[in-house]
């Protein structure tokens, strides 16, 4: 007869010490657990609510400014720093951790219009209505800086005067030629007091410039005549302008994908594009009810934060066509500004209430230090949420957020717009010639033209 | 001399010249194209156009006059080797008493040289030959008029070789400039073009080339066109720009591929933290406390760490014992030591002692002291017995005395008989032991009232043991006399044969008189055990002599029946248990045997041989099946005669037929006393009332199974014919309408499904006030409802998928529970329902996988670490092709390509770490 013992030594049972957690055998046999698809839907519905409960992803307002922030700069070298500009031309550099002013930079005799911080973090360059593009220094961060008392001000490096009044300004990366817009974009050296270069294309005003984080010498802007044009320093040229039907107001380059780029339209979407093929945006992102002011991408460059005239910041997925979050409190006005952190944990947003807020990038995360045991324990939920998303229980705890009942109701209108149009366009297209009226894509519908 | 040199120059130009000037009028397109590089070429044609008629008059004779010119150098070629100074045997020195006459100017100055020098440098290499430092020109040109002037030769001649050797270009006399023009500009007439360059090199290695070259150059010239607008022109370069800068982009591609397909993004910088490891945190500790110091001086002491320096011997030193500590240290260990040592010899010796009596007596000692005790102290004496007694429980409780340990086993199991004397008394004296042990639990109780003292316990329990076996002894040969004369019994018995039913046919009684005779045969050998286990019993003493020998009657018959029973086949064993064995082992047996044949005989087979039946149950049934396969096969469905089987009340009748063949098999007990039973129970039987598993529980069912099988045995006999298998389908489906049937369950399945909605009814005294509203009967609304609801009702009958399938159900109700966890529709990036499954089937839990596989199932798409800062992507080679194969199967996991479930059923792997 065969004889089967159960042998087990002692000291793989024996815990070390009292925390250690007791051993457990499992038998991975399938057949045993016949209902483990029915378990991990629980456990992934459960974890679904759980997300909903623990999401509190307003963090604390930054209250210092006497006007609407226009403007915000993050530290690229440094985590804590951040820098904002408000309307009545006051700068002021915050410590995110603490939420206090660190240092007040006065100078702009009117709206602080664009700040950009050079990649070392050391200078700080703004930009105003007043025609000027101020350079500053940037103190230095340490222990004894942020005890100090928060009327810590400090004065220009340099102030060039120009013709025009400055629209946006941004730091090339790893280089030390900054870009201004306004009447036209100038490429500025931070040691010379005239623009080292100019362009123009068009005689309207450009409202926004971005640099392209991966390509350095590429560059983007936006101008009130509706146009996204695409710039190139090596060759000190633009290179290609494309014209939608409503402005844009902000645009912001994936830091982790060169070649792409969103733009914050008016018409309450943003578009992204390949900047190699302009006739159609790659994905058109919905959700706002109002303009959106500004977007800027993840560290990550899988996700984006805009903020919209319609009191709310959205998160959005790279590819994804509606936003994954919604932010908004109830004293959130419009917001002008929005920016991520740099380690992607964070999204800060400066709104019309004079407040800059700090927010979550995921509503529900837990902050401080995470166990592995923990942080395996979130994974596992993430996973698991992540793959019973499509389940109509769980797709709809997921996808619920409480709105402000404006925006609902702005929401609601929409749709009904929308739902409207589209029936139109269709009984247009009923009634008239086959195959005289065509289907236009949503992708392509809000571009007019590509110009070379 | 000097003069004829100078002579002779200016002649060869001359000629030269008219050479130019009488140019054939047919020439070809190159010729006439001809022009000075210096010229713009618009310009050159106008200047064209204006001599054309010189230029065409020019080259009439020039083809002609080259060809001269060439036959005259081809035979001046052959010049001795001095002459072109190969061998250097010549002063390279210059004439330098040679002074320029005033008249020199005005003949020698030629721009030919001039134009070449400007030739482009593709063309040096033949016609540009004689670019020179200017210096150096001027002598050799000097020093070639020379030489031209002492051989009478031609400067072409000298030019040639010199070529050869060097570089050299015969340049002006005065650098040309506007205030020192060349003659032939000044007078106009001499149009200086490429051709009259390209001429003297003809024949010249190269030169076809260079004329080729000359040919192209002239054709493709055309006029600029004026510049674009500002316009365009900004229109083209931005183009440019942007197909440049959309190239350079494009290099990103592979490495943003990667990163968006890989499962994991990984941002994990090295960010030094500062101190991570024990050894960094050590080094920089500094004592702070008290204690701390102290430490901390005794450590880092000088001396010691003297001491540790070389081989540690110094740090023996320090250690000081005095001598006689040491000593006495010792002393005192061996003294432990070689005690401990006797003590153990000495328990050695003892153990080693193998006399009994010798250990007995220890015992006794040891039993005396301690009862000794006992006496004196009452507290000891009580212990004593508490100890007694928990002996004896525990004995009760193991009956570790009682043969059942394993030596003991094995010796019962090999015989008794075959041990040795001595083994023999060790089981009696285990066994007495064991009685002891039990049974002074009745003495104690007796004693408590008897009183009896310790002393003639032994001698008391032997008595009872005596007792207690004659009375088992008694008990034995009792149940052995009523077995032998049961047995007896059964032997007289078995002589009546049934004379009727199939036990009567002939191979029938065959088998039963075989089976008869063993079993008497069996019976014998029971017998004569039973008397020899009497015997046994009655003479205690003899039971060495005894032939079966054994202590236990059962045990042995067990072993010895098993010895008869092998030759037989299992069946027979079975049969000889009925005949002997008491009735409980028969029952299970029967039901068994019953239950088996249940449904292998449901066939009613007259045909089938009982005995073969009997023998061979398996083959039996097999055959069975045959035949029931063949009859399915040949008339109507399988399942109907499966029900047929159910519902027939001929079931029951074949069952009775199968306890027929069993019953035959055992002409056990005497039938006669219950032959009334047997009547009743066959009414029973035809009524279908009683249940197959009561018959066997009961005596009487045997008898009534005989009973039965005495009716049916007859009327086999009487009338048996073969039915048809149509018959027995038809019988078999006697009064069972399946359609019907499934006409009804599909009916209430509907009904279940789509309920039939409720009649309406008033409840009285609701909506009525008065008597008279009750002629008005239900409100119309109600029965609009209703009406309303059966045609719904009707509608969703007809919706149904078996709405016009007769035979077929397809039930469409949903399980609630179920249908959570389904999608209505198919998830956006799939493709397929299968993928889709396929992606949420494996669980990812760790319930479910190994605390290995885990990490790679849960890990989330992006890892990043709360407060490091992600730099923007750095570009880096990829390889595109082993990205292919290693990202594409993940990369199907990427929201953009449709079928992500195949990603999912892989273990993810190769995440992508992004260093920013």
């Amino acid at each position: 007869m065969k004889v089967k013992v159960i042998s087990r030594s002692a000291d793989e049972f024996t815990r070390e010490r009292s925390q250690d957690l007791q051993r457990v055998y499992h038998n991975y046999d399938p057949t045993l657990r016949p209902q483990e698809k029915a378990v991990e839907y629980v456990r992934a519905l459960n974890a679904a609510k759980l997300e909903k409960i623990f999401a509190r992803p307003f963090i604390g307002a930054m209250d210092g400014h006497r006007d609407g922030v226009s403007c915000m700069a993050k530290n690229p070298n440094y985590l804590k720093g951040l820098f904002s500009g408000s309307m009545d031309g006051d700068i002021r550099l915050w410590d995110i951790a603490n939420r206090k002013t660190v240092c007040q930079y006065p100078g702009h005799q009117g709206a602080v219009r664009g700040l950009t911080v050079s990649t070392d973090g050391r200078i700080l360059v703004s930009c105003g209505t007043d025609s000027t593009v101020r350079l500053w220094n940037v103190p230095v961060a340490n222990l004894t800086e942020s005890d100090d008392s928060s009327d810590n001000s400090a004065e220009p490096l340099a102030v060039y005067v120009w013709k025009n009044a400055f629209w946006a300004v941004d730091h090339q990366w790893d280089g030390d030629l900054f870009a201004t817009s306004g009447a036209q974009v100038d490429i500025w050296n931070h040691n010379r007091s005239q623009p080292v270069n100019s362009f123009q294309w068009g005689t309207e005003t450009v409202i926004s410039v971005r640099f392209n984080p991966g390509e350095p010498n590429v560059l983007a802007t936006t101008a009130s005549d509706r146009s996204i044009v695409l710039y190139d320093l090596r060759m000190s040229s633009p290179a290609r302008k494309v014209i939608m039907r409503t402005k844009c107001n902000s645009i912001s380059w994936n830091p982790m994908e060169p070649m792409n780029f969103t733009a914050a339209n008016e018409d309450c979407n943003c578009y992204s594009y390949d900047a190699r093929k302009l006739d159609e945006a790659k994905y058109v992102h919905m959700g706002h009810e109002s303009a959106v002011m500004d977007i800027d991408y993840s560290p990550t460059g899988r996700e984006f934060v805009t903020g919209s005239y319609d009191r709310t910041i959205r998160i959005f997925q790279y590819n994804g066509g509606r936003s994954r979050e919604i932010y908004h409190t109830k004293r959130m006005q419009r917001v002008f500004c929005v920016k991520f952190s740099c380690d992607a944990s964070y999204v800060i947003s400066g709104s019309d209430d004079t407040n800059l807020r700090l927010w979550k990038a995921k509503a529900s995360e837990q902050l401080g230090v995470l166990h592995p045991r923990e942080r395996r324990k979130h994974d596992y939920h993430e996973a698991i949420k992540n793959r019973y998303k499509h389940l109509p229980e769980i797709k709809r705890i997921v996808r619920h957020r409480h709105l402000p009942k404006p925006i609902y109701k702005a929401a609601a209108l929409r749709r009904t717009m929308i739902e409207a149009e589209r029936r139109k366009a269709e009984r247009r297209k009923a009634h008239s010639a086959p195959g005289s009226i065509v289907n236009e894509q949503l992708r392509k519908k809000r571009i007019i033209k590509e110009v070379e | 001399m000097a003069d004829k040199k100078r002579a002779a120059h200016p002649r060869t130009k001359s000629l030269k010249n008219q050479k130019k000037s009488s140019k054939k009028v047919g020439g070809s397109d190159m010729k006439r194209k001809r022009s000075g590089p210096r010229l713009p070429n618009s310009m050159r044609k106008e200047v064209d156009r204006l001599n054309k008629t010189s230029s065409l008059h020019n080259s009439d004779d020039e083809e002609i006059d080259s060809d001269e010119g060439n036959d005259f150098y081809e035979y001046e070629e052959p010049l001795p080797q001095e002459e072109s100074r190969k061998n250097r045997r010549y002063d390279p020195v210059d004439n330098y008493e040679y002074q320029l006459p005033d008249n020199f100017e005005d003949e020698n100055v030629l721009s030919d040289d001039d134009d070449e020098n400007d030739y482009d440098s593709s063309d040096r290499t033949e016609s540009s030959k004689q670019l020179g430092d200017e210096v150096e020109d001027d002598d050799d040109e000097r020093h070639m008029r020379m030489l031209q002037g002492i051989t009478g030769m031609p400067s072409e001649v000298f030019e040639g070789k010199k070529k050869k050797k060097k570089n050299i270009v015969v340049p002006e006399a005065y650098p040309e400039s506007e205030f020192n023009p060349s003659r032939d500009v000044l007078e106009g007439s001499g149009q200086i073009t490429i051709e009259d360059l390209l001429e003297p090199l003809q024949g010249k290695a190269g030169y076809s080339k260079l004329r080729k070259r000359m040919h192209q150059m002239d054709k493709k010239s055309v006029a600029i066109q004026a510049p674009l607008p500002k316009v365009e022109q900004d229109k083209l370069e931005r183009k440019a720009v942007y197909e440049y800068s959309k190239k350079d982009i494009t290099k990103w591609e592979p490495l943003v591929k990667m990163n968006r397909e890989a499962p994991t993004i990984i941002f994990d910088e090295d960010t030094n933290i500062g101190f991570s490891t024990v050894g960094a945190i050590a080094s920089g500790f500094e004592p702070r406390t008290e204690f701390e110091k102290k430490m901390a001086t005794l450590v880092n002491d000088e001396k010691v760490a003297e001491a540790h320096k070389e081989d540690g011997a110094r740090l023996l030193e320090m250690n000081k014992i005095s001598v006689e500590d040491y000593l006495e240290d010792r002393n005192h260990i061996a003294k432990m030591r070689s005690l401990l040592f006797r003590h153990e010899m000495k328990r050695k010796r003892i153990k080693k002692i193998k006399s009994k009596t010798y250990h007995r007596l220890l015992k006794k000692d040891r039993l005396k002291a301690a009862s000794a005790e006992s006496l004196m102290d009452p507290e000891a004496a009580k212990e004593e017995a508490r100890k007694q007694e928990f002996k004896r429980a525990e004995e009760r409780m193991t009956l570790k005395h009682k043969n059942s340990s394993k030596w003991a086993k094995r010796i019962l199991k090999r015989g008794l008989n075959t041990q040795d004397e001595g083994t023999r008394a060790a089981i009696a004296e285990q066994l007495n032991q064991h009685a002891i042990l039990t049974r002074k639990m009745n003495s104690m109780k007796d004693s408590s009232s008897s009183s009896s003292s310790g002393s003639d316990d032994s001698s008391d329990e032997e008595d009872i043991d005596r007792n207690s076996a004659d009375s088992e002894e008694d008990g034995a040969s009792k149940l052995l006399a009523k077995a032998k004369e049961k047995t007896l019994k059964i032997l007289e018995d078995e002589d009546e044969i049934p004379n009727s039913g199939v036990l009567s046919l002939p191979f029938m009684v065959r088998g039963m008189k075989k089976r008869k005779e063993e079993a008497i045969e069996e019976a014998k050998h029971a017998l004569q055990e039973y008397e020899s286990s009497l015997k046994e019993l009655e003479g205690t003493g003899e039971e060495e002599n005894s032939k079966a020998g054994v202590t236990s009657g059962r045990r042995v018959f067990g072993a010895i029946q098993k010895e008869v029973s092998k030759p037989n086949n299992k069946i027979k064993t079975d049969n000889y248990y009925r005949n002997s064995d008491s009735e409980d082992d028969l029952e299970p047996e029967e039901n068994l045997e019953v239950g088996n044949r249940k449904n292998n005989d449901l066939q009613k087979d007259v045909n089938i041989n009982s005995v073969l039946l009997n023998e061979d149950p398996e083959s039996h049934r097999d055959s069975v099946f045959k035949s029931f396969d063949e009859v399915v096969r040949d008339s109507g469905p399988k399942t109907s005669y499966d029900v047929s089987i159910f519902a027939s009340g001929t079931w029951k009748k074949m069952k009775s037929g199968n306890k027929i063949d069993t019953d035959t098999k055992k002409p056990t007990k005497d039938t006669d006393a219950k032959k009334p039973t047997k009547v009743v129970k066959r009414v029973w039987d035809n009524q279908g009332l009683e249940e197959m598993n009561d018959e066997s529980n009961s005596d009487s069912d045997d008898g009534e199974r005989e009973m039965v099988d005495g009716i049916i045995s007859s009327e086999p006999k009487a009338s048996y014919k073969l039915p048809s298998q149509e018959e027995l389908i038809r019988l078999a489906f006697a009064g069972d309408d399946v359609e019907e049937d499934f006409q009804k369950d599909k009916e209430k399945i509907l009904n279940e499904e789509n309920p039939v909605p409720e009649k309406p009814h008033l409840l009285p005294g609701w909506g009525q006030w008065t008597s008279f509203q009750q002629k008005k009967g239900l409100p119309s609304w109600m029965v609009e409802e209703h009406e309303n609801a059966k045609k719904k009702r009707e509608d969703a009958l007809k919706r149904r998928k078996d709405a016009r399938l007769k035979h077929v159900i397809i039930s469409e109700k949903l399980d609630k529970k179920a249908e959570k966890l389904h999608t209505k529709t198919l998830p956006y990036p799939f493709t397929s329902k299968e993928v889709f499954e396929q992606s949420i089937r494996v669980p990812v839990g760790p319930e479910f996988n190994p605390a290995t596989a885990i990490g790679a199932l849960n890990q989330p798409e992006v890892k990043k670490k709360s407060g490091v800062i992600i730099k923007p992507i750095k570009f880096e080679e990829v390889n595109p092709h082993e990205k292919t194969e290693d990202h594409k199967p993940h990369g199907q996991k990427q929201k953009m390509n449709k079928n992500k479930g195949v990603s999912n059923r892989r273990p993810k792997s190769r995440p992508v770490v992004v260093k920013s």
